[in-house]
């Protein structure tokens, strides 16, 4: 794939559910090999661009571009970690097969996961260390490893671009660890990863480019650039922003 | 009856033979789909699928000419099913009533027109014998051989698509949205699915009755979860506490006459579900006690190791 071709490129995207905005024309050029964290006050629309993204919800405007072409064209290059709080972790069944979910994708229809599918998943698990519990009842994982089935699931996708909702939420210091460390290894890989993030304490060690988002793009770069005291308080509100106390640089 | 002549009729008895397996193959499809349903938080659109079904049997019976062909009554049984699950997420979409009280002003609309109707059909002059009360608490033993093909082979059809997109169901239950970020179709399984919870339901009708038939979905599922963390054994279990619990009630129908099949088929499932929840090997109360116990002991074992190691 040319260099020069965004992974992501969002044109003029505009969501809206019943009348209300909650995305506003929102312009964004990710290149390949970008660790970008998006940041943004609760109700910033933040979950919904990644969902707006991956077309599971219907924009009013816009397009959103993936390697140049809609996203239904190039869905065996994305991969998905959704919210953690988002499934019934109650569900009858084993890390390793939540992981084994990931490739349901490249099956195709009817077609069941075998032998070299659960080997390539156990690979995945091992990733974020946690082969230990393949064969546990997910209700059984802590916080931390649910989200680490997660991230290992969506690393089954062997995707080029990675979206990531609010991974770091709720997770244990060893799990934080797994995580910054394997989005490194992702971005050394020559993958995009974007990464909805709530912490704006840990944004400028964990991610090279940030993306603030309020309803609208506030501002978009590197992380030196962009993370300024004016962006956050457009973001986040002069108030806010005073308790906060943000590291500079 | 003694067991011996019982045993004996089971195996030699055409009628008898017949009932029951149509019987079980009903619980094992009821069996199968009820964990997903359950498992979807659905339970309670089974309650309201079989009860908005009973507008439908009463429709197609007098459209038909009076006919009691299943098929016939089938059809319109679920497609008054089917009418009352799009008008529930109608209500649910476009009102501020939540799920479960439009579930259930579903529910008492469809069956209350649905009892007004068959009171008509049957004080009727000459449609007397029209025999659709079976309808309300179910009858086994008034099934004729026709009933049972139509019961196997629809069963048949909604065991074979669940066991065909096993994988896509599974997803779909545990997490739409990944499924649908794969690409595929999340609003079309999720109407097959109801289509085929609908199938099931309707397809007991007769022999378990619009008011008990959640039972026969919901229950299985419900015991078979207590023993096992694995979806596939799940579905196993279930398929058969359910034809365990449709043989059982059918047997009960056949052999005491006047027994109405669904109460009976609720006995069974009473007995299976109480056990499950006391000796299930997950989630039963009873090795869910004792391991509390274990690990209670355990802890203050190692609180009195500590403290006889700390105290000097």
């Amino acid at each position: 794939m040319a260099s020069d071709i965004p992974t992501l490129a969002i044109n003029d995207l505009t969501v809206a559910y019943r009348e209300k905005p909650v995305l506003w024309d929102i312009d964004l050029e990710v290149m390949p090999g970008a660790l970008m964290g998006i940041i943004g006050p609760n109700g910033a629309g933040k979950s919904t661009l990644i969902k707006a993204i991956l077309g599971l919800v219907k924009p009013a405007s816009g397009e959103v571009r993936i390697f140049g072409k809609p996203y239904r064209e190039q869905r065996q290059l994305v991969g998905y970690v959704p919210q953690r709080s988002s499934v019934d972790w109650d569900f009858p069944t084993s890390a390793l097969d939540v992981v084994m979910m990931g490739m349901y994708g490249k099956l195709g229809w009817v077609r069941r996961p075998g032998k070299a599918e659960r080997e390539r998943a156990l690979e995945c698990l091992d990733q974020v260390g946690m082969t230990a519990f393949a064969e546990r009842q997910i209700s059984q994982l802590s916080g931390g490893q649910q989200q680490r089935v997660f991230l290992a699931r969506a690393l089954a996708q062997d995707a080029q671009l990675y979206l990531m909702d609010e991974p770091f939420v709720g997770v244990d210091a060893t799990t934080e660890q797994a995580i910054l460390g394997l989005l490194r290894r992702l971005q050394g890989q020559g993958k995009t990863v974007l990464v909805v993030h709530h912490d704006l304490e840990t944004v400028s060690s964990a991610f090279d480019q940030v993306a603030i988002l309020n309803v609208q793009l506030i501002a978009s770069g590197t992380t030196a650039e962009t993370l300024t005291p004016e962006n956050l308080r457009k973001a986040y509100g002069a108030r806010m922003l005073t308790r906060l106390e943000l590291p500079t640089g | 009856m003694e067991l011996g002549q019982l045993l004996h009729q089971m195996v030699f008895d055409y009628t008898l033979r017949t009932i029951m397996l149509g019987c079980g193959l009903l619980g094992l499809a009821n069996g199968a789909l009820g964990a997903l349903a359950l498992l979807r938080r659905q339970s309670l659109i089974g309650d309201s699928l079989s009860h908005a079904a009973l507008p439908g049997v009463c429709v197609a019976f007098l459209l038909a000419g009076e006919s009691k062909d299943p098929l016939v009554l089938l059809i319109g049984a679920g497609a008054s099913a089917w009418l009352g699950s799009l008008l529930a997420s109608a209500i649910t979409q476009n009102t501020r009533i939540k799920d479960d009280a439009a579930q259930g002003i579903i529910l008492a609309t469809f069956f209350g027109t649905g009892y007004v109707l068959l009171s008509l059909i049957q004080g009727r002059a000459g449609a007397g014998q029209a025999g659709l009360d079976k309808f309300l608490f179910g009858s086994a033993a008034s099934l004729i051989e026709r009933d049972v093909q139509t019961i196997a082979a629809l069963s048949a059809l909604a065991l074979g698509l669940m066991v065909l997109f096993y994988k896509e169901f599974k997803l779909l239950t545990f997490d739409p949205e990944f499924l649908a970020s794969m690409g595929f179709p999340r609003r079309r399984l999720d109407a097959l699915l109801t289509t085929l919870i609908v199938i099931v339901v309707v397809v007991g009708l007769q022999i378990v009755g619009v008011i008990l038939m959640v039972a026969m979905l919901i229950a299985p599922a419900a015991a078979a979860r207590q023993w096992t963390n694995r979806l596939g054994a799940m579905i196993g279990i279930s398929m058969a506490i359910g034809a365990f619990s449709g043989v059982a009630g059918a047997l009960a129908s056949a052999l005491e006459a006047n027994t109405p099949t669904g109460p009976a088929v609720v006995i069974a499932l009473t007995l299976a579900m109480l056990l499950s929840f006391i000796f299930g090997a997950e989630r039963g109360l009873l090795w869910t006690w004792i391991r509390s116990r274990r690990s209670r002991r355990r802890a203050l074992a190692q609180g009195a190791d500590r403290a006889f190691a700390a105290g000097d």
